[in-house]
């Protein structure tokens, strides 16, 4: 990679980073590099959470009908891809880039709320075993808008919105 | 999917390059047992109708085709060709056969018709039988003669119906009686995202033109007669550069009619890596993702 490439995707990565601190609330954000990724990602701590997958839905429905009270909607850390719209991606890269990334990110594997004494309900498994591999597509226009878009790894039906 | 009848040979004729199902029981069986529900095309040439009113033949897409005759579930029939040499070809006696299998199907129709007639004579029958007591008991009063006047009508038409037997005319809407399958059949070409198709189509999803939606298909959990579609599917080379814009515009439209963006495409070097999971052998090398808008 050249120095100019690699300026650019720090430039990138920062203002993606900037913006998702000042503008979207993130918290504990970080850059996160791996030898086997084609430049550097970004995972972080949205202010509430952001994906809830369909199937979950109606499992949080099922348990909060048992539970009598209504299941915690704690924020789950999340990746972010940034990129630029200048920029063209073929498959094979985004497949490089799923594979080489866990599905949940390094900071939220130890994560309070989800520990021991876990009876694994089902709603629970998803924001563990259960969760799928996504990302953000976090992509820079010139004028500095960034938009967020979610990828996610396989067939995964859309959400009820 | 199952098949109930795995032994049903759905006769798909290509009519300038066009694959088209004229026989109405093929189109319900692969709707029903293959996930497919292709196009309704026919019309009358002298009164269009508008295009939820189309009727047969029904316009299969290449996919769709290859995907039958692979499973040989189907084959693919040259029609021109296939009438042009046949029908040139009868002799007397399969002309008589021919004439033979129309008349039984107009002595079936007019079994259907007959009955359709006592169904609805009876019915009648009932609702005059209903209304005569208040009617005799004012006519009676009234015209003591009025029964010789109504009697006779009834009992006219009932008699004429046994003595002529007018058998209905009929319109095959297929040539089947007609053409026996010739042993060859023509290769389908394909677009290149047949893989994505088929992918799609063994998971149960059915699958219409994109169109509509802004892709190459639409992709429905099941029949769409039953469900709104999940995803529009567009299929690339593992390989080509896909812009950003198109990506976000298709996932942002997408998402305003709640549907997810589906790409998909063949993984020229996965056939290797996967050999233990058997759900990637039966597709290839198949690798989709869905984009939506995250709503931040």
């Amino acid at each position: 990679m050249s120095t100019d490439q690699q300026q650019h995707l720090e430039a990138l990565t920062k203002i993606v980073l900037n913006n998702l601190e000042n503008q979207h609330d993130w918290t504990q954000i970080k850059v996160h590099t791996q030898a086997n990724l084609a430049r550097p990602v970004i995972f972080g701590l949205p202010p509430k959470r952001l994906y809830v997958h369909p199937d979950e839905q109606i499992a949080t429905i099922k348990a909060e009908k048992d539970r009598k009270e209504p299941v915690p909607q704690t924020p789950e850390f999340e990746w972010v891809l940034p990129l630029h719209l200048a920029e063209k991606w073929s498959l094979g890269q985004f497949a490089a880039v799923f594979d080489a990334l866990d599905a949940i990110p390094p900071s939220a594997a130890h994560s309070p709320d989800d520990e021991p004494d876990a009876d694994d309900a089902e709603w629970k498994l998803w924001r563990g075993p259960k969760r799928g591999k996504r990302l953000l597509l976090a992509t820079v226009q010139d004028d500095s808008t960034v938009t967020y878009y979610w990828m996610h790894d396989g067939l995964v039906k859309p959400r009820q919105n | 999917m199952s098949s109930t009848k795995p032994d049903r040979q759905v006769r798909i004729s290509r009519i300038a390059g066009r694959y088209l199902v004229f026989d109405i029981d093929d189109v319900a069986y692969i709707r029903r047992n293959h996930g497919i529900c292709a196009v309704f095309t026919g019309t009358m040439p002298q009164n269009p109708t508008q295009n939820v009113f189309l009727g047969l033949p029904v316009e299969l897409y290449a996919e769709e085709a290859k995907l039958l005759a692979e499973r040989k579930a189907g084959y693919i029939a040259d029609d021109p060709a296939d009438h042009l040499s046949q029908l040139k070809a009868m002799d007397t006696s399969a002309r008589k056969a021919y004439i033979q299998s129309l008349n039984v199907q107009r002595k079936n129709a007019k079994l259907v018709f007959d009955e359709a007639k006592t169904q609805s004579l009876a019915k009648h029958k009932d609702k005059r039988k209903a209304k005569t007591p208040l009617r005799d008991a004012t006519d009676q009063v009234s015209l003591p003669d009025g029964d010789a006047l109504f009697d006779p009508l009834p009992a006219q038409p009932a008699k004429q119906l046994h003595v002529k037997e007018i058998l209905p005319a009929v319109t095959p809407t297929t040539s089947n009686a007609l053409i026996v399958p010739t042993g060859d059949h023509p290769s389908i070409e394909v677009p290149s995202s047949y893989p994505l198709y088929k992918y799609l189509n063994v998971r149960g999803y059915f699958i219409t033109p994109g169109l509509r939606f802004g892709g190459d298909y639409s992709v429905y959990p099941g029949d769409p007669f039953r469900y709104h579609a999940h995803y529009l599917a567009n299929s690339y080379e593992w390989d080509q550069a896909i812009p950003m814009l198109d990506l976000l515009t298709s996932g942002r439209l997408g998402t305003a009619v709640k549907k997810s963006f589906l790409l998909g495409g063949r993984d020229p070097a996965a056939k290797n890596r996967d050999q233990g999971d058997e759900d990637r052998q039966a597709d290839g090398d198949l690798r989709v993702f869905c984009i939506e808008w995250a709503g931040m």
